[in-house]
């Protein structure tokens, strides 16, 4: 266990002193100032605005994270051989996976927590300026959204660990997340269309197989986007809650042990 | 028992997309024993970074075998009698020689307190203690050699693999680190270690090997092998012309 917790560490402090999450940080503070600013445009349900403006902001900046300086954290490894003072330590190549797993969770936690909290300023404000009595606006569902973020950049993070334990450059491992975030993010809405038989629209048997088979193998990242329920509050049933924590779990592992398995083939020369 | 021993260890790379093989190492057979300072000489791409990364689990021998204490190198808990310095070792940027030296404790399970104590010793001793919280991205070459080799000790390990220590030192850091080595070898450490500066060989080792294209050419124990007006350097020369010189 000491191996994984000192890489996973280290990893974390080597992100969170990252000059790229200064960059990203200074581009939060705008886009909240922006969604303060924005919200003020609307005559009405100015909270929920700002509650899906805020939520998208926190979204799209854990993406930039997991796309700068979590797959750098993994492939600087390899490109730039510091990967020879871990795994030359008492670590076994499934230590190192998962301690470099560990060490991105652990950045990606504290970074949407803080952006969390932050966001939660121009949502609170827009409360203060638009008192609405019947608001349906509810915290609790507002930071299980944010909290499912979170789950969806570590899930994110995982597919990102598992390329990198196959390629040789970053640049590789980026194009390959880009290519599962955009298909993970759509694919729920493609089959609900596949699914929903148009009239006039012939789908062949093929592309109906592979639209399946996407859908099946890639993530489903669309379950952990809840900017809708947060944004009008809408009840979570802890059904929804729970098989979709168990099937982030489950994928990640998943993607751990197909790393892992990798991993331990490789040699590094 | 031996510290180090390799039986007929073999190492082909394979060219990417083409079917062209380079053989690194062929039927390197070595036996160090515990105590003992060996050299590893030879010119470069003769095949010693191969023969330290194979020591070290990095990459896998085609064929023949490797024994550390006995024991395989696979076996993770090998590496916790093995300290390693690579060749222009890398760390992390934003990380502090503190940190680092936290990081390779920890990952040997010492103890916070040890770990602490041992860190300050070293960093007092490769005399970086002053800019022990700085970035290690701030450090100059020199610096970061010194942090490399504190790394390798923090566990106090019993063989030391050292890939290439005096490179790009200048005069200053490479009397600091010959220094250092010449402790750890009163102190009983086995110490294995490349490096294309004879003279300093000569100085340290007990026994020296000339690698070359792969081929062990020759072993040379060092107090009873180098006769009157004969060096290690005229020695590895005249190895080098023998064997036809360096193949492309």
């Amino acid at each position: 266990m000491n191996g994984i917790w000192s890489l996973g560490y280290i990893t974390f402090k080597e992100g969170i002193k990252s000059r790229a999450l200064f960059g990203i940080l200074i581009m939060v503070l705008f886009m909240f100032a922006v969604t303060e600013t924005l919200t003020d445009l609307f005559m009405r349900d100015i909270v929920k605005v700002a509650a899906d403006l805020s939520l998208s902001t926190i979204s799209f900046s854990g993406l930039l994270i997991v796309l700068f300086i979590g797959i750098n954290l993994l492939s600087k490894d390899i490109d730039k051989k510091t990967i020879y003072m871990v795994i030359s330590r008492p670590i076994s190549r499934e230590q190192y996976i998962l301690g470099k797993l560990l060490g991105i969770a652990m950045l990606l936690i504290v970074c949407t927590l803080f952006l969390g909290i932050l966001s939660s300023i121009p949502v609170y404000l827009s409360k203060l300026s638009y008192e609405n009595p019947q608001s349906i606006f509810k915290w609790h569902i507002y930071f299980i959204a944010i909290a499912f973020i979170a789950m969806k950049l570590i899930l994110l993070s995982s597919i990102t660990v598992f390329f990198s334990s196959f390629t040789s450059t970053s640049f590789i491992s980026l194009v390959l997340t880009i290519a599962t975030y955009i298909i993970g993010s759509t694919s729920e809405v493609v089959k609900g269309l596949l699914e929903a038989k148009i009239e006039g629209v012939e789908i062949s048997p093929a592309v109906a197989a592979v639209i399946k088979f996407v859908y099946y193998i890639f993530p489903n990242l669309s379950a952990f986007d809840l900017k809708i329920q947060a944004a009008h509050g809408l009840a979570l049933p802890s059904g929804y809650i729970l098989s979709t924590s168990l099937y982030w779990g489950f994928y990640i592992a998943i993607m751990a042990v197909a790393g892992a398995l990798i991993m331990r083939r490789r040699e590094f020369p | 028992m031996s510290a180090i021993e390799t039986k007929s260890l073999t190492k082909v790379f394979k060219k990417d997309f083409s079917k062209k093989k380079i053989i690194a190492l062929k039927s390197l057979s070595l036996k160090i024993e515990e105590g003992e300072v060996f050299g590893f000489l030879g010119p470069n791409g003769a095949g010693k970074s191969t023969t330290i990364k194979i020591l070290l689990n990095l990459i896998r021998p085609t064929s023949g075998t490797v024994t550390i204490m006995g024991k395989n190198p696979s076996d993770k808990n090998v590496r916790k009698l093995v300290g390693y310095l690579p060749e222009n070792p890398y760390f992390y940027d934003h990380l502090s020689a503190k940190e680092l030296l936290w990081f390779g404790g920890k990952s040997c399970n010492m103890a916070a307190p040890a770990i602490r104590e041992r860190t300050l010793q070293l960093l007092e001793e490769l005399e970086l203690i002053d800019a022990m919280k700085r970035p290690l991205r701030s450090y100059s070459k020199g610096m970061v050699q010194r942090a490399g080799l504190a790394l390798a000790l923090i566990h106090d390990p019993q063989i030391l693999i050292l890939d290439e220590p005096m490179s790009g030192l200048d005069p200053m850091g490479r009397i600091k680190v010959f220094n250092l080595i010449l402790k750890l070898k009163e102190e009983g450490k086995t110490i294995f270690f490349s490096s294309h500066i004879l003279h300093d060989i000569e100085r340290l080792c007990d026994r020296a090997a000339i690698l070359i294209n792969g081929d062990l050419i020759r072993l040379i124990d060092v107090k009873n092998d180098l006769h009157q007006g004969e060096t290690l350097e005229s020695i590895f020369m005249d190895e080098v012309k023998r064997s036809g010189g360096l193949r492309e």
